[in-house]
């Protein structure tokens, strides 16, 4: 390689490593010979399976990250948390009313909440993840869906909450009641499905099955493209 | 931030924006000319991954044997498994179920709903956690004609035009008829899509669409599917089991032929397991983390094509595995975007490629594969910056963007781009991004027909790892829908087969150690593994301490 | 009318999470009933439940952390002009009442407390003890019952109304409304607006079980039962109270007390911001009557103060 890399210095578990600069903790541990079977996922943010601590130099502040998202920096203190034990109620969707009711059944732990706003500190994808475990409290299901949409599930606010609420899965709880239950249905969805169940399209598309090539490249071309 | 080392080149880059502003002024979007048919051609040839001459092979093994296919993918398959079969007592059974389900994206994820609403139980094995799969990352959508001035019918046009008319007719009508339904099961499970004020859809174009019919969930939607059908499943204790960070690594049949099972490893156990199973669904998912051509991937960390060796040595045929989607602008810079998307929007604003002199040397909007080529070309001519992790890139100037359409375009228009580089303390309305070709998606896979049948009596593909969907290319938006409709089916029709009653003979690997001969004939090196399992990123001067580790492409 | 003229007075407001889950009836007779007396209850932008429901046992500052929250809010609202130098913050419910204005004592007389509770909330502004926790009946008190008098145009002439403070209205002694002996400011209230107060009756501050409702109900049917039997030797022919969970209990557990006691005869409960907004003429559509267990219309009938 032409240019030189400079190297920095972290501590993983405890223990020194020199890994280059820019590196993620992710690669850095990889650069450091350690091959990764728990704590990756998708490597890009979205999956949530990569939650690390970690400590920066002379900082006093314990922070939480992806691994996959968060570059190291020298001297930094790591410890990753590969998986978060956390209670998960099973339910019926469809037994399930979509207000505060489900929530005090399913996690009543939601309501030892503090305020102490922890958990919004450390979430990785700046979610205000106090403010939709106190919109569960105060009923506003809806507020707490769509605050809660983001939530890749990694695990970082639930280990942190003095009150062991999981928030992730009271999130997703809240998102599934709204999808199902709140948000407004789609009219046309509705006619489509029952035309096709009809076989409205069925013909019509059993002729372009068995057109020949040469018709139905010609017909592609040809068809009227309205988007906007 | 960029290191300091590239601010020499950065200079240059800023040095000729205002020339090349003022061309794009003068001359529109053609800043460049566009590029010949011979040119056309020769870039194609000399620079494009699937036009080199070594980019396929032939394979000589298996039911594909003679056809020209990616060569790594033809490595993959030519390679040895991982045990000799004589190493496994198929008789010491450690888990007997009515359906197994290799892979839990959301492919798998489906057919286990499916199958558990059949009252049959299931078992999920997948590599890393349910949900770790390329599903989790789709962001722009995932089609499904249920507008009043669409139809199916347009939307079987559109497939099937944007598959080359290669695809499967039959898989085609399947997905677009069960589209709509397939957004409603999703609703009725909880996924939030996003919608107008009276509850329609709101729906957008894609390339190759001829009406708007992209659904969303923010730019998460396939996290918004995923985690759904995710949380779903664990509410089905009692129907479907799963077992974690435990990758297939051979499929077992019966004296009959017919699917019988297979043997997972664990991850960190190292154990072998002997799973019985009356029906198996493959939802592997796709290929790119077998990096090939040594691109950098969108995909997840367990994206090693598993499927089509288990598949392809029990006997499964494969469709299409000669094409690969490459997207042109991945990002390479900073290390931890590397192989992200950067959508094809930042050209159409006017952002202009420009090498490390700041020099403009294509045509912003050629056709993917060109552009991409020529990208590469550029890089392999010492014209691009390489970036501390040793890859090599360009610029796209994306400062010109503002210049050319006012302040706050980039804001307005790419905010998810915005936030992603920030993160990272580039913004860029300032600096230009750099980027690199990136391996995207598997087009073809193992053959099924429009009940997610392979040849093997049950045996069910579903998903990235299936072929046939979308000929040799896929419409973006539809690979979503496909593991919906597929999975779903998958679920379904195992089920069937299983409720219509299904007796398992001896079980057996009978078809490994033939396969292995052929490979005996061959001459495949031994050190040749596969299914891959996981990538390999550990650097060459660690692996040379680590004595008592073997990689060899794959986990120890 | 006239208190189109009268200029509107806007205060902060905290609804507290069982009026916006549980009793959302209450809320809305309160509200308009405010508005015809010139007073805008501009709720909080933001506010997190005061935690009377937890049942943490986290060191005791972090209890103090979400009304402190609370309190910065409202300050907070003044230097954004939601609301123009009003720091009282209205509360109907009586148990936050109580809960906000024992951590308003706590860490306004307290440096080091609220040093320390500042320090932890880093991302928030500093709370700066200028908040003055407010009970709606001290705000009427403040107003003057006489005025509301005034304002009255359906007078609950004669309908014999039994005070019921609960147990958080009233103590402890730094934190109550009145005199916790011998407190009069409900009385007050239910005069003027036409009815007559059923004076010294002997549960009125009795607990009536609060919490114990979700995991022992037995406990508060007994005292339940016997708070109504009390009022009713004393002559009431119904019960007004100002904390929902109360009326919850007073008003849904006589049900419970039917089915195990057939002779039991049940009296109608009121939140007070509903009887205050039948006085002031409010409509069924804001007072929610149809949301009270025991139906309090035949009652009303009775009396001629509902058709
Ligand atoms: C970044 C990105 C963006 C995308 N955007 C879109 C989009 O906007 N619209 C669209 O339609 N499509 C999009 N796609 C494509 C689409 O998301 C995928 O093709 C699709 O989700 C594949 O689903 P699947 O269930 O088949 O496979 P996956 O979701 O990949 O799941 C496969 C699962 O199988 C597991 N597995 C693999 N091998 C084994 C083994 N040996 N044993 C057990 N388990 C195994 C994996 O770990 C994984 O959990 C995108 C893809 C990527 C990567
Ligand atoms: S809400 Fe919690 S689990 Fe979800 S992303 Fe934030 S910290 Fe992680
Ligand atoms: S960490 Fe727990 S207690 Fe603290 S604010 Fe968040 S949910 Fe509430
Ligand atoms: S006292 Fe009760 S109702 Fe009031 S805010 Fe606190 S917890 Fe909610
Ligand atoms: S509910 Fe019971 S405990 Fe609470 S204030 Fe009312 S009387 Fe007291
Ligand atoms: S690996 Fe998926 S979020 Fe980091």
């Amino acid at each position: 390689m032409s240019e030189e890399r400079n190297m920095v210095t972290v501590y993983i578990l405890g223990e020194h490593f020199m890994v280059p600069e820019g590196s993620t903790i992710m690669t850095a541990l990889e650069y450091s010979g350690f091959q990764l079977k728990r704590g990756v996922g998708c490597r890009e943010g979205f999956c949530g399976a990569c939650a690390t601590v970690y400590r920066e130099k002379g900082e006093y502040k314990l922070k939480g990250g992806l691994a996959c998202q968060t570059v190291v920096s020298d001297g930094m203190t790591i410890a990753r948390i590969p998986f978060v034990p956390a209670e998960k109620a099973a339910y019926n969707l469809e037994e399930l009313k979509p207000d505060v009711s489900t929530f005090v059944e399913l996690y009543p732990s939601v309501f030892r909440c503090v305020s102490c706003n922890t958990c919004t500190k450390i979430c990785p994808q700046d979610i205000n993840v106090m403010d939709y475990i106190q919109d569960i409290i105060k009923g506003d299901i809806a507020s707490a869906a769509q605050t809660s949409f983001d939530c890749i599930r990694c695990g970082l606010c639930a280990l942190r909450c003095p009150a062991e609420i999981v928030q992730f899965n009271v999130g997703m709880l809240a998102q599934r009641l709204y999808g199902k239950y709140l948000a407004p249905k789609s009219p046309e969805l509705e006619t489509r499905v029952a035309e096709i169940e009809e076989g409205k399209y069925e013909s019509e598309i059993k002729r372009l099955k068995v057109l020949p090539k040469e018709e139905l490249v010609k017909e592609y071309y040809e068809r009227d493209i309205k988007i906007t | 931030m960029y290191p300091e080392y590239m601010n020499a080149s950065l200079k240059k880059v800023e040095e000729t924006r205002e020339k090349r502003y003022a061309l794009a002024k003068e001359r529109g979007k053609e800043v460049f000319t566009p590029q010949s048919e011979e040119e056309r051609e020769a870039v194609l040839a000399n620079y494009h991954p699937d036009y080199k001459d070594d980019a396929r092979r032939e394979i000589r093994i298996g039911p594909n044997k003679g056809e020209r296919i990616t060569g790594r993918v033809a490595d993959v398959l030519e390679s040895w498994p991982r045990d000799p079969s004589s190493r496994f007592d198929l008789s010491r059974i450690d888990y007997e179920t009515d359906i197994l389900i290799i892979g839990a994206g959301s492919a798998g994820l489906s057919a286990a709903l499916e199958a558990s609403a059949r009252g049959l139980n299931v078992l999920i094995a997948t590599k890393l956690r349910l949900g770790d799969a390329n599903s989790m990352m789709a962001q722009g959508g995932i089609q499904a004609a249920d507008q009043k001035d669409d139809s199916p019918v347009l939307h079987y046009m559109d497939v099937i035009g944007g598959g080359h008319f290669d695809n499967k007719p039959d898989l085609v009508e399947a997905l677009v008829n069960d589209a709509p339904k397939s957004i409603k099961w999703l609703e009725e499970l909880g996924v939030m899509f996003d919608k107008e004020l009276d509850g329609s859809m709101s729906v957008k174009a894609g390339g190759g669409t001829s009406r708007n019919r992209m659904h969303s969930a923010r730019d998460y939607t396939g996290a918004a599917i995923c985690k759904t059908l995710r949380d779903e499943v664990y509410n089905r204790p009692d129907t479907i089991k799963y077992i974690e960070f435990s990758p297939a690594t051979e499929l077992i049949l019966d004296d009959k032929g017919q699917i019988a099972g297979a043997i997972l490893y664990h991850l960190e156990t190292k154990e072998y397991s002997i799973v019985k199973a009356k029906s198996v669904v493959i939802s592997t998912g796709g290929f790119g983390r077998l990096h090939i051509r040594n691109f950098e991937t969108t995909n997840h960390y367990g994206a090693t094509a598993d499927g089509l060796v288990l598949g392809y040595r029990a006997g499964a045929n494969l469709l299409y595995m000669d094409s690969v989607q490459y997207h042109p602008t991945g990002a390479v810079f900073p290390e931890q975007v590397v192989g992200f998307l950067c959508t094809e929007k930042i050209r159409g604003l006017g952002a202009q490629p420009v090498n490390k002199d700041g020099e403009l040397f294509v045509y912003p909007l050629e056709p993917r594969d060109v552009e991409a080529a020529s990208i590469i070309r550029e890089c392999e001519n010492g014209k691009g910056v390489k970036t501390p992790s040793g890859l090599t890139g360009i610029w796209l100037d994306t400062p010109l963007i503002e210049m050319l359409n006012g302040e706050g375009t980039i804001e307005s228009s790419l905010p998810a781009m915005v936030r992603q580089f920030s993160r990272f303390d580039i913004d860029i309305r300032k600096y230009p991004i750099l980027i690199y070709p990136t391996l995207h998606y598997q087009n073809g896979g193992l053959e099924i027909n429009e009940k997610a049948e392979t040849s093997i009596p049950g045996l069910y593909v579903a998903g990235e790892a299936s072929g046939g969907v979308h000929g040799r290319n896929r419409l973006m938006g539809n690979s979503q829908l496909d593991i919906i409709v597929f999975g779903r089916r998958a679920g379904t029709y195992a089920a069937e087969h299983v409720l219509a009653g299904v007796t398992i003979g001896r079980l057996t690997l009978e078809h490994v150690d033939r396969y292995s001969e052929k490979l005996e004939k061959l001459g495949i090196d031994k050190k040749r593994i596969s299914p891959v399992i996981l990538p390999d990123y550990i650097p060459d001067h660690v692996k040379a301490k680590q004595l008592t580790l073997n990689y060899f492409g794959t986990l120890t | 009318m006239e208190n189109d003229k009268t200029e509107t007075v806007k205060i902060p407001y905290f609804p507290g999470c069982t009026l916006k889950t549980t009793a959302k009836n209450f809320e809305q007779s309160a509200l308009r009933s405010m508005e015809k007396l010139g007073v805008e209850m501009v709720e909080l932008p933001k506010w997190n439940c005061c935690g009377t429901v937890s049942s943490l046992a986290s060191d005791d500052l972090m209890k103090h952390l979400a009304p402190v929250r609370d309190f910065i809010r409202v300050e907070e609202m003044n230097n954004t002009g939601l609301v123009d130098n009003e720091y009282r913050m209205l509360t109907l419910c009586s148990m936050c009442f109580n809960t906000l204005k024992q951590t308003n004592i706590r860490v306004t007389s307290s440096p080091e407390d609220l040093q320390s509770v500042n320090q932890f909330m880093y991302l928030e502004k500093d709370y700066e003890g200028k908040v003055d926790v407010t009970h709606l009946f001290e705000l009427l008190d403040s107003m003057g019952f006489d005025t509301i008098a005034e304002r009255v145009v359906r007078s609950l002439d004669g309908l014999k109304i039994a005070p019921y403070y609960g147990c958080l209205l009233l103590r402890p002694k730094s934190v109550g409304i009145d005199n916790p002996e011998n407190p009069s400011i409900i009385e007050r209230f239910i005069s003027s607006l036409g009815g007559s107060p059923v004076m010294n009756w002997e549960a009125k501050s009795r607990c009536c079980g609060s919490y114990h409702t979700v995991d022992n109900k037995a406990i508060v049917i007994k005292s339940v039962k016997g708070i109504i039997e009390n009022a009713r030797e004393f002559g009431a022919e119904t019960i007004i109270t100002s904390c929902p969970l109360c009326a919850f209990n007073l008003d849904n557990r006589q049900e419970d007390i039917m089915k195990e006691f057939p002779d039991f005869d049940p009296m109608p409960v009121f939140y007070f911001t509903q009887l205050l907004g039948l006085a002031l003429g409010l409509g069924d559509e804001v007072l929610g009557l149809d949301d009270n267990c025991i139906d309090p219309r035949p009652l009303l009938k009775r009396s001629g103060l509902y058709e």
